[in-house]
């Protein structure tokens, strides 16, 4: 059965990043409300961002290092863990900077990104990064889990 | 607490790319990566704790400084957050290759 840190730092990740295309939806056409959501979704997606992190980083060092990345590495898809892991941990961790910076922007500019098309527009880009890095993530654990897969069905135990 | 943009830009693309540099140098350099598992008792904890410390330095650091625009700061960002993206994603592919 496949470790249960596996689901939960998935599901605290992609709650993350659905929460910044909530902001995406609310900034397209923002108003004094919207913007007041916007704010504290953007506030939750990094608490999630942050829970994720700390759940996956467990994972990673404790289960995945010791007993999953031999299995990947010695199975038909080593590149799996090479390429797609070793990209995945390291790039993961712009998330929770991105949307740090996300946050500080739209708590400054809380009044001014209403009438601003400029600052609308780079909050909307900033959250379209987070979502999009947010999905690469997610296809990059498909890859991954992939990889395990194929090497146990391969008889790579 | 009032946010100080350009220095939250600064922090925020300038940890952006130590993580890929660290990440690029801890591949090439078997002593430096022992060095960062040392520290922490893994190198990906470590390059972590270093990013928030880095990020929390440079954030109130570059907060003496004067403000900037949005849009420029922005671009900073996104354009930091997808070079050191390709960094790390194209220095893997040859690393697993070259390897």
């Amino acid at each position: 059965m496949a470790h249960p840190l596996i689901g939960i730092h998935a599901a605290l990740g992609e709650i993350g990043v659905l929460a910044f295309l909530w902001v995406f939806v609310e900034l397209l056409n923002p108003t004094i409300e919207r913007v007041k959501r916007a704010k504290i979704v953007a506030l939750m997606g990094i608490i999630f961002l942050f829970m994720s992190w700390v759940t996956a980083g467990y994972y990673y060092v404790n289960i995945y290092g010791p007993e999953v990345k031999p299995i990947i590495k010695g199975g038909p898809m080593p590149w799996a863990h090479s390429i797609f892991t070793e990209t995945k941990e390291h790039v993961f961790l712009f998330l929770p900077f991105i949307s740090l910076f996300t946050l500080g922007l739209l708590h400054k500019h809380e009044k001014k990104l209403i009438t601003d098309k400029n600052i609308k527009k780079s909050l909307l880009i900033l959250c379209g990064l987070i979502v999009l890095i947010g999905l690469s993530m997610a296809g990059m654990g498909y890859i991954i889990s992939t990889g395990a897969r194929t090497a146990l069905e391969a008889g790579f135990i | 607490m009032k946010i100080h943009e350009k220095a939250l830009t600064i922090s925020t693309s300038s940890t952006i790319v130590l993580i890929a540099v660290l990440t690029i140098w801890s591949e090439l350099s078997t002593p430096f990566k022992i060095w960062l598992t040392g520290i922490a008792g893994h190198h990906w904890v470590t390059k972590g704790v270093f990013s928030l410390v880095f990020f929390v330095i440079t954030y109130f650091v570059f907060s003496k400084f004067s403000e900037d625009n949005v849009k420029k700061e922005t671009s900073c960002v996104v354009v930091s957050a997808i070079l050191s993206g390709l960094a790390i994603f194209l220095f893997y592919i040859w690393h697993f290759f070259s390897g």
